[in-house]
């Protein structure tokens, strides 16, 4: 984690980007036409799966850095404080990470006294009603909904809501270049969400 | 529910100033927002005038919630949907369908949403009170010196209070009582500590020199300080170390900052444009408004209390009205930096005060620091200042807090 490899600016979070995340977010939310005018091919299509299964359970299992790689260079981790999402560039969001600040957050766990995860607050992901489409050039869209059960202190909590995906191909291997992450209370009171959603 | 939470709902959540809203967040006439004023539900309202009221959200039928919505515009009435009873702005009942049946003596004025009588702004926050006395007062007087750190804060954020403006709210539940969170407000021991997983996660990687790392070592001889503003409102400044030379400098790089600063230099030239990361940067100063208005950075925290052992943290963001897009995507990102990094790992720990404060066997805590050292030294307006480690701030509010627990003033509600 200490090495400074992988970006380590952040030119590519700037105007056309922020444009693109409100394009994407609005095609998360759009019926049927979106995609099913645009299917995945198969092959593509498990890949994209196997991808974003893998990284809610390298987030649940702690695998950190490994869940790391599941992302792009330039990745994009955004969880809303509003429903449905407003502008980041306007509002306050819980979280929005580029792949620097994502590595500071992991990072910060690693470090062994991130007292708010001390002990490991424990998750499982369940994802659900997955949807694939194709998206821009070779990108691949995807939206699901998710449960998330968070463990602490021997109490369980449920988060609950729905997340949208922008997957690209890099030397051949599916990233995740953007996650949005839905929570149906994201205005609402949050508890310790310290872990990865 | 515990006597002493229902007599602070009473004596310090209603007797003394308490903050609501800042104006921004009801710019236009016959806009509202619901808020807390401690366990009440209140609307504070901007009527067609204008002027501000804070209103129970209560329907004075039945007791049904009134206004159902967190925030909202163009709404000069309010209809309670249970029976259609629907009040003004201002808390004027304006309409009782089928009055007929209440016979002819009915006079609907009885029925006004019941009104928290005195509202007052400064430069854009919104505090009100039940309190007769100090209602009749004002608002500056209960602010005393911290009015002062107030402008020096809209002094960082531009100067102008009217283009400051909220631009969403990061809000959290915390299982403690409501003081657990309000003693971490000026207590500049911890930050060496508590802070250990931002503070060595930064060296990592981005080397020394950076975000809160004067706070290492030798904290007393430094030049930041803390004090007792009065009225319970305490002040804990990190500008001596934090400003000592560029505060953006020392910010853990936010996303898309190199973009930003290309964007903005060549946008208004660099001597504006470091103006204005500087600007973007936390204001360095941990000003405390007791009982619920913390100035952190360049946010605005608000302690709701919730029931005695979970409080309401809610962490308002703020923008700048007239500056390039640019600077305000980057306050944002700015302010989203310590809400994940910092506050977490205090937060375990106001929970884990709070557990360990219902341990039967022992009832004190400790908060003596710098009480019997002497360094402490009073100006000529009775402002006190000690030293950053000092326990000056919980002595300070605690003993606020205790005269208004004990107070026998009047209340408008009674
Ligand atoms: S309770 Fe509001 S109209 Fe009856
Ligand atoms: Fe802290």
């Amino acid at each position: 984690m200490n090495n400074k490899s992988s970006a380590q600016d952040s030119y590519y979070v700037n105007d056309a980007l922020y444009d693109r995340l409100m394009i994407l977010h609005e095609q998360w939310q759009l019926d049927g036409p979106v995609h099913s005018t645009a299917l995945v091919n198969m092959a593509d299509r498990q890949a994209c799966e196997s991808l974003i299964f893998a990284e809610a359970r390298l987030a649940d299992d702690l695998r950190l850095e490994e869940w790391l790689d599941c992302y792009s260079d330039e990745c994009i981790y955004w969880i809303p404080s509003s429903y449905p999402a407003s502008d980041p560039r306007e509002e306050i969001t819980l979280e929005f990470h580029d792949r620097r600040r994502l590595e500071d957050r992991v990072a910060r766990i690693r470090t062994g006294v991130a007292y708010s995860m001390v002990p490991a607050i424990r998750t499982r992901h369940v994802l659900g009603n997955v949807e694939y489409w194709q998206g821009e050039d070779d990108e691949v869209c995807a939206r699901a909904s998710f449960i998330i059960d968070a463990l602490f202190d021997g109490k369980h909590r449920i988060l609950s809501g729905w997340v949208g995906y922008s997957l690209v191909k890099k030397a051949d291997v599916w990233k995740v270049a953007v996650k949005q992450i839905n929570l149906i209370d994201a205005d609402c009171l949050q508890e310790n969400n310290t872990f990865f959603l | 529910m515990s006597r002493f939470f229902l007599k602070e709902q009473k004596k310090i959540f209603g007797e003394t100033w308490v903050y609501l809203a800042h104006a921004s967040e009801i710019a236009e006439p016959n806009s509202f927002v619901a808020r807390k004023m401690g366990l009440r539900s209140v609307i504070v309202t901007r009527d067609k005038e204008s002027k501000v009221h804070v209103l129970l959200n209560r329907c004075t039928h039945r007791g049904a919630t009134v206004c159902r919505e967190k925030k909202g515009a163009d709404t000069p009435f309010f209809t309670c949907p249970y029976h259609g009873w629907t009040f003004k702005n201002t808390g004027q009942c304006a309409a009782v369908p089928h009055a007929d049946a209440y016979g002819e003596d009915f006079d609907k004025s009885h029925f006004d949403l019941k009104k928290v009588p005195y509202v007052s702004e400064y430069r854009g926050f919104i505090f009100a009170t039940l309190n007769v006395e100090k209602g009749k007062k004002g608002i500056n007087e209960h602010l005393k010196s911290s009015a002062n750190r107030i402008d020096e804060w809209i002094e960082h954020n531009g100067g102008n209070h009217k283009a400051i403006r909220i631009s969403g709210v990061q809000q959290f539940t915390v299982h403690a009582n409501w003081k657990c969170l309000y003693d971490n407000a000026g207590d500049g021991y911890h930050p060496e500590f508590s802070h250990q997983s931002l503070l060595q996660m930064t060296q990592q990687r981005y080397g020394a020199g950076m975000d809160l790392d004067y706070f290492s070592g030798g904290i007393d001889s430094t030049p930041m300080y803390s004090q007792n503003l009065g009225n319970g409102h305490t002040f804990l400044d990190q500008r001596p170390c934090m400003y000592e030379a560029s505060a953006f400098d020392r910010q853990r790089p936010q996303p898309g900052r190199e973009s930003l600063v290309e964007q903005l230099t060549a946008e208004v030239g660099e001597q504006k444009a470091r103006e204005y990361f500087e600007m973007s940067t936390g204001a360095g100063m941990n000003l405390n408004i007791f009982p619920n208005l913390l100035f952190i950075g360049n946010q605005l925290q608000v302690i709701t209390p919730l029931s005695v052992g979970l409080s309401d943290m809610s962490w308002y963001s703020t923008v700048i009205d007239n500056v390039p897009a640019a600077v305000n995507t980057l306050r944002l990102r700015t302010q989203e930096d310590f809400t994940a990094f910092g506050e977490p790992d205090d937060t375990a720990s106001f929970e884990a005060c709070f557990k360990g404060m219902q341990e039967r066997e022992i009832d004190w805590i400790d908060m003596s620091r710098h009480l019997h050292t002497n360094v402490d030294k009073t100006d000529e307006n009775g402002v006190l200042t000690s030293l950053i480690s000092s326990d000056i701030h919980m002595r300070s509010y605690f003993a606020e807090w205790k005269k208004l627990m004990q107070s026998n003033d009047e209340s408008s509600l009674g």
